[in-house]
């Protein structure tokens, strides 16, 4: 059994017990949070840079053979999914060092935090079906205490649309793993896709996929299903809004992309090129247009991220590999941009005690680091170059028109163009315009001059940072996508490896 | 027997999403644990019903008698059956809480988030 | 070449902190980049005026076609100058205008990041990395514009510049990679050797339009001009560099540099001209009854860039070395005017024309300055501006189509651009003088060096145009017609049509500008018909879409869970429901099992508690029907083997039902409070939902593609894994990582009830 694939499971796990039996003392638990987050972290940059290498990575678990017992799969999409989420869940726990709440801390922030982070890795990791249920339910669950952390009304009422929502999705999830199972009689993703290559009922297998779409689909808010993420999103803390964005949506798209990748491959027409791509095109339409409207910090973000979603399923839908390539490098590039901006706006309401874009302002002129870390993460999230958001989209659109899919291309590069109008209303109002009449900047803090602690302002540099070097480094992400994405293409490969035959 | 059982699991689904879609929270949790249990039912119908015995190796006996009932998917619904019970423990709690925050159990007074 | 853009770019950063080191001297200090940039450039005349392009090419994401390359031809070497020479001069002027601004050292970094910007779009060999700087033009330019943030004017005009500009620039990325799509490359230097790629191609007209959007919102032509008047809330410095000499000229180099590969055509020159020929004309009209200086200024422009475009759409190659020789006429007497209109509010604090006078005594430079500008842009002789004038009427009356009209259009134009001409420097220099606000001086050197220079340019070039036309004219046009050219730059033609054209425009214009007051009387009436104009449609077209957008969100997120629900099951039944019913095979044969009478029962049971749990009123009643279900469901599994199955339904079934009691004790009883019609909705959609997972279920049980995988468990649990009960060694062992899980899921449920019960937030005071 290869540890190294298990580990992202393994060390969250730990870090959660130890922070349980630590109960009693939140210095403790805090430790216990940040060696778990560094840990892991460490141990998902072995295993991108060894499977890099090696192409794909399986370990049968307790060493039961595939079929039989459940598998860990760490190809080149999910060990690059773990290593962001692993990396997002160490800089977001800094953040949460400096800026969470010790009533929240003492009744098992960190604990659960890392539980979040065991249940997105067992489900980027996971090559097993019912097990993929599992894990999104351990996810699913401590994300619903973390929401809910707090008991403030607008966390119960997110809390309530968020639980019933997601619930409903896993009992359509659930029957349908029930009806999988009822019909092929295999729950291993691998032999799935051997045998449900050759049916001679197409259309009830189609129909499991569209089940399992829109299952995963309220996962990855999509429309019409994206409800509970405008309801909820803004109402925890900051720290916990931000590793929402960066990662639980991610892990609805990644459940999409395999599925639809290894098992539903017999009607690509009408599942890729129709359904999934209208359900993309029409999710960034919507997303965008709801954001505009708003006038809150965070909503409108939460708003966003059903559009970018859009995009990334836009990629699904078109199903070619630079398609894929392209949402691939879209999904690292939206989890790190959206996570800084919704950690900036925590900076932001630090300083003016407000989310309400009309109750800030002039927090340019007070601080212009901030400023700058924001217009750099809000232009990588509005596709301007040189920043990571350009070459996300600009894959994407190359691929729409290789594909002739004008239609697709032209909402995607409209939809871009409010993005900038969000971002820049935003900048405007925020950065810009001065204060409003009894509001001073900074008025909680009158001897620190500086942007935040420490704790806060270094990962929001760090991400910010992220944004300008994916730019910069675009070859070396794209080559990653591609490989991933042809890998994606190629089920031979990842059924061969798991199955244990030669691929 | 299967068609009865769908029928059954129909049943299930249907009471389950009427009472999710009430606006009284207490009503919303009854039809959650329906849809839960539906949910359970259906893997256990569409896996297969095989009115045989038990599937384990009695005492003093090497193999299992065949035919036996598939073990696989009860595994899955052992598993169901708790993660559904703890998720249901939590929602009640989670709408408890809310009844008393907002002092009503009526949803429509719960829309501040959204407007 | 790289170079020089990068330490432009480092550079930029830095400028804050210098500023703040050395305020008095920062302008000179920084201005000291683009010059060297400048000579860098003059120094690359001789091997591109041979004929030969200078290249360099450096990797960023060749894997989807962006390579850094840089392609220095004629064309590039024009536009680059105009770009680092100018803005070496703009930012010793800015050095001295914002001297005690204190935020002087952001501008300049701003300025800077500009500059690298525009050298990058005009010294680009790659479609993809043009289209990187381009937008980075557009960033720099929003947050020039909005210098001034703390005013709403400055803020909005900057929004506007962005959104118009970033909307083209997205249409322009399409139409770039369109062009990528269908010759496969997006190298510029193999695309301008290849004919006829794209004329030819069915994509043709989408490519075009596509592009032109792009240039012509960037350089301000109707109907895309409204941003450019707006933008001179910009501090006068950026006004004069990016709003008249550079930026807007982005589009501009944008069509000479695709002539070779797009140009030609009938579409290309009826849009071009077409468009180009309005802007020229409305622009200039536009600009009359204007009496802000820097308007005056910006609505020239807007002629002038109409101008251009037209040249360029005209396509013959007098037209295309027109269109060269009027960029550099333009660049220079607009930079100067510009700069010139900036000391004058900065010495006076005045911008209106019609209270400015006499300001010659007191600001003689400058108005020497001004003076060899508005000679050029008047074209008269022997200034640069003269010898631009006569061809561009020698190009319209050649042999064109719609020649005459075009001629009039231009004769017009020129009208008017010596009138204003005479406004810009007569009104404010000469006359009586009026009170200013200000005490009157001369502004320092660095404000009339660049003016004077580039006023001064003007003249020269006029008299000794050799140099000039051999080495940048000459090139540039080359580089647009894609083949060698000569040019020749004579002052005298002889006496001809153009001749007699230019008699005609300074008479006009001389008219006109003692008319002008009596004109402006005399349309008064006309003026609200002016609110009518694109901006308008701008406006208008924005205020929809986020009207459209309100209405979305207010329907769609209308903050009702069971409308969320409801769209949820609906698409749920829709999608699978329909993907189902139209493309399902069907069943070959249906085989079931017998009913035995107690499990129809059971069965009935569960059905009929179902039911009654949505009918009750009572809510024990209800928690007991789930109670039923559940036992039902356990005495079922029992009879079908799953006896482990059975004993946890049992246990869990109760504690269920305990903690459903627990609960209901502390809430409500249940009331209705929905209507007829909702209830009746609602059940239509629930029973169709059950339906169809019936039907569902009863199909998954009829078809098996494949023998389950449970004979493994069956073989193997006793000897490999020393257990009897299959499901229980299932559960520990062969599934162990799901009972993990399932008690991680335990586990945080419980922590988050306690936690929710316990963890409440403080009260607030008051509440």
């Amino acid at each position: 059994m290869n540890l190294l694939v298990v580990s992202p499971i393994l060390i969250p796990l730990t870090a959660a017990a130890l922070g349980l039996m630590l109960w009693r003392w939140r210095r403790l638990q805090r430790l216990a949070g940040g060696i778990g987050a560094v840990a892991g972290f460490a141990a998902a940059v072995v295993l991108v840079a060894t499977v890099w290498r090696e192409r794909i990575l399986v370990t049968e678990l307790a060493n039961w053979p595939a079929p039989y017992g459940i598998v860990l799969v760490a190809d080149l999409l999910s060990s690059l999914l773990v290593l962001v989420s692993a990396g997002m869940g160490l800089l977001v726990t800094v953040y949460s060092f400096a800026s969470t709440d010790k009533r929240r801390e003492a009744f098992g922030y960190y604990p659960l935090f890392q539980v979040l982070i065991m249940g997105i890795n067992g489900a980027f990791l996971t090559g097993d079906l019912f097990n993929l249920y599992v894990w999104f339910e351990v996810m699913l669950m401590a994300s619903f205490v973390l929401l809910a952390l707090g008991g403030e009304r607008p966390q119960l009422e997110g809390a309530i649309k968020y639980v019933t929502l997601n619930l409903i999705a896993s009992a359509i999830f659930l029957a349908a793993v029930g009806l999988t199972y009822g019909v092929a009689g295999t729950l291993n993703l691998a032999d799935l896709g051997d045998k449900l290559a050759e049916t001679d009922n197409p259309g009830l297998v189609t129909t499991l996929g569209v089940l399992y779409l829109i299952a995963f689909g309220v996962k990855a808010a999509v429309f019409p299903l994206f409800f509970w993420l405008p309801s909820s999103y803004h109402t925890p803390p900051v720290a916990v809004s931000a590793i929402f964005a960066a990662l639980l949506t991610k892990v609805g798209v990644y459940s999409m992309v395999r599925v639809f990748t290894v098992l539903f491959l017999h009607e690509p027409e009408y599942t890729y090129h129709t359904l999934i791509l209208t359900i993309g095109v029409l999710s960034m339409i919507t997303g965008v247009l709801g954001a505009a409207v708003q006038s809150e910090f965070r909503r409108i973000l939460a708003f966003h991220s059903i559009s970018q979603i859009g995009y990334m399923v836009m990629g699904l839908g078109l199903f070619t590999p630079l398609a894929l390539a392209g949402a691939i490098i879209y999904i690292v590039h939206h989890s790190v941009v959206k996570a800084n901006l919704f950690l900036i706006s925590g900076l932001v309401h630090r300083r003016q005690g407000s989310h309400e874009l009309k109750k800030i302002g002039g927090v340019y002129l007070a601080c212009p680091a901030l400023g700058l870390l924001f217009l750099v993460t809000a232009m990588s999230l509005a596709g301007i170059p040189p920043f990571s958001g350009f070459f996300a989209k600009l894959a994407l659109v190359q691929a729409g028109l290789e594909a002739e899919a004008y239609i697709a291309v032209a909402a995607a590069l409209a939809v871009g163009l409010m993005t900038l109008y969000s971002m820049t209303k935003i900048w405007t109002q925020v950065f810009w315009e001065p204060a409003p009449e009894g509001v001073t900047d900074g008025a909680a803090f009158p001897d620190d001059p500086s942007a935040g602690p420490w704790g806060m302002v270094i990962p929001v540099a760090i991400l910010a940072a992220m944004a300008v070097a994916l730019g910069l480094g675009a070859e070396f992400m794209f080559r990653y996508a591609m490989a991933a994405a042809e890998q994606l293409l190629a089920p031979a490969e990842y059924i061969g490896a798991v199955l244990g035959r030669p691929s | 027997m299967e068609l009865v059982l769908a029928i059954a699991i129909g049943a299930l689904y249907a009471a389950g999403i009427y009472l999710i879609l009430r606006r009284s929270i207490a009503k919303l949790i009854i039809g959650l644990a329906l849809l839960s249990h539906g949910a359970n039912l259906l893997i256990f119908t569409a896996a297969g019903l095989e009115r045989g015995r038990p599937p384990l190796i009695p005492e003093g006996q090497t193999e299992a008698a065949m035919p036996i009932a598939d073990p696989l998917p009860q595994a899955l619904i052992l598993t169901a059956i708790v993660i559904g019970f703890s998720v249901l423990a939590f929602a009640l709690v989670l709408f408890l809480r809310a009844f008393q925050t907002v002092g009503g159990d009526d949803l429509d007074d719960m829309r501040t988030t959204d407007t | 070449m790289l170079l020089v853009i990068l330490v432009i770019f480092a550079v930029a950063p830095a400028a804050p902190w210098i500023h703040r080191a050395a305020p008095r001297l920062s302008g000179w200090l920084l201005a000291v980049v683009p010059a060297g940039a400048t000579v860098y450039l003059l120094a690359q005349i001789p091997e591109v005026a041979a004929g030969n392009a200078v290249t360099a090419a450096y990797p960023w994401a060749p894997g989807m076609g962006l390579t850094l390359s840089f392609y220095l031809d004629g064309l590039s070497l024009l536009f680059g100058l105009l770009i680092t020479g100018i803005g070496a001069l703009v930012v010793a002027y800015t050095g001295a205008y914002l001297k005690d601004h204190p935020r002087a050292g952001w501008f300049q970094a701003y300025i800077l990041l500009f500059m690298g910007s525009m050298l990058g779009v005009v010294l680009s060999g790659n479609l993809l990395s043009l289209f990187v700087f381009w937008e980075l033009t557009s960033l720099t330019s929003y947050l020039l514009i909005g210098f001034d943030h703390e005013r709403a004017a400055a803020r909005e005009s900057a929004w506007q510049a962005l959104l118009v500009t970033a909307a083209g620039g997205l249409a322009l990325l399409a139409g770039l990679v369109l062009m990528g799509v269908v010759a496969g490359t997006y190298d510029l230097e193999t695309l301008l050797a290849s004919e006829d790629v794209f004329r030819e191609h069915g994509l043709y007209v989408p490519i075009l339009l596509l592009v032109l959007i792009g240039a012509f919102t960037k350089s301000a032509q109707w109907p895309f001009h409204f941003w450019l008047p707006n933008a001179m809330e910009a501090p006068t410095p950026a006004s004069a560099y990016l709003h008249s000499s550079t930026m807007v000229k982005a589009g501009i180099y944008l069509l000479a540099r695709f002539n070779p590969m797009l140009g030609g055509t009938d579409l290309w020159f009826w849009l071009l001209t077409g468009f180009g020929a309005a802007t020229m004309a409305l622009g200039a009209c536009m600009a009359l009854p204007q009496n802000y200086l820097k308007r005056l200024l910006a609505y020239t422009t807007i002629s002038a860039l109409g101008a251009l475009t037209m040249l360029i759409g005209m396509g013959t190659e007098l037209a295309l070395k027109t269109a060269m020789v009027f960029l550099l006429v333009h660049a220079l007497y607009k930079g100067a005017l510009f700069l010139v209109a900036g000391s004058i509010d900065h010495e006076t604090g005045e911008k209106d024309i019609t209270r400015l006078g006499g300001l010659r005594a007191h600001l003689p430079i400058t108005f020497a300055a001004a003076a060899l500008a508005a000679l050029s842009m008047a074209g008269i002789p022997p200034f640069f501006g003269f010898m631009g004038k006569e061809l561009m009427y020698e190009a319209v009356t050649g042999d064109v189509a719609e020649g005459a009209i075009l001629g009039g259009l231009a004769l017009l134009t020129n009208i008017l651009m010596v009138t204003v001409a005479g406004l810009l420097v007569l009104r404010p220099f000469l006359g009586a003088r009026q009170s200013t606000p200000k005490e009157l001086h001369e502004a320092p050197v660095a404000m009339w060096l660049g003016p004077a220079l580039l006023g001064g340019l003007g003249l020269f070039i006029g008299l000794f145009p050799g140099f000039t036309a051999a080495n940048l004219i000459a090139p540039a046009a080359s580089a647009l017609l894609a083949a060698p050219v000569e040019v020749e730059l004579v002052l005298w033609h002889g006496v001809n049509l153009p001749l007699l054209l230019s008699v005609l425009t300074l008479a006009g214009g001389a008219a006109i500008y003692w008319l002008r007051d009596g004109l402006g009387r005399l349309t008064a009436p006309l003026a609200p018909l002016t609110n009518l104009g694109p901006e308008r449609g701008y406006e208008l077209t924005l205020a929809g879409v986020l009207g459209f957008s309100a209405w979305q969100t207010r329907t769609l997120q209308n903050g009702y869970l069971r409308r969320y629900m409801l769209i949820t099951v609906l698409t749920t039944i829709i999608l699978a429901g329909g993907t189902f019913v139209t493309r399902f095979a069907g069943l070959d044969s249906i085989v079931l099992s017998e009913v035995r009478f107690y499990e129809g029962v059971l069965a009935a049971l569960i059905l009929l508690s179902a039911v009654f749990a949505v009918w009750t009123s009572s809510r024990l009643a209800a928690v007991a029907a789930i109670g039923v279900v559940g036992y039902a469901m356990a005495i079922i599994f029992l009879i079908y083997g799953a006896p482990d199955l059975a004993m946890t339904q049992f246990v869990i079934e109760t504690l269920t039902v305990i903690l459903f009691v627990l609960v209901f004790y502390h809430l409500s009883r249940f009331a209705v409070y929905a209507g007829r019609a909702t209830q009746f909705r609602d059940a239509v959609v629930a029973i169709t939902i059950g339906v169809l997972m019936t039907v569902f279920a009863f199909v998954a049980t009829q078809i098996q593609f494949h023998d389950s995988i449970h004979e493994f468990f069956a073989e193997r649990s006793l000897p490999d894994a020393h257990g009897r009960n299959f499901v229980n060694v299932i559960l520990v062992d062969f599934r162990s990582l799901d009972t993990l899980a399932e008690i991680a899921v335990l586990a945080v449920a419980g922590l988050g009830a306690y936690s929710l019960l316990r963890l409440r937030p403080k009260r607030k005071k008051g509440s």
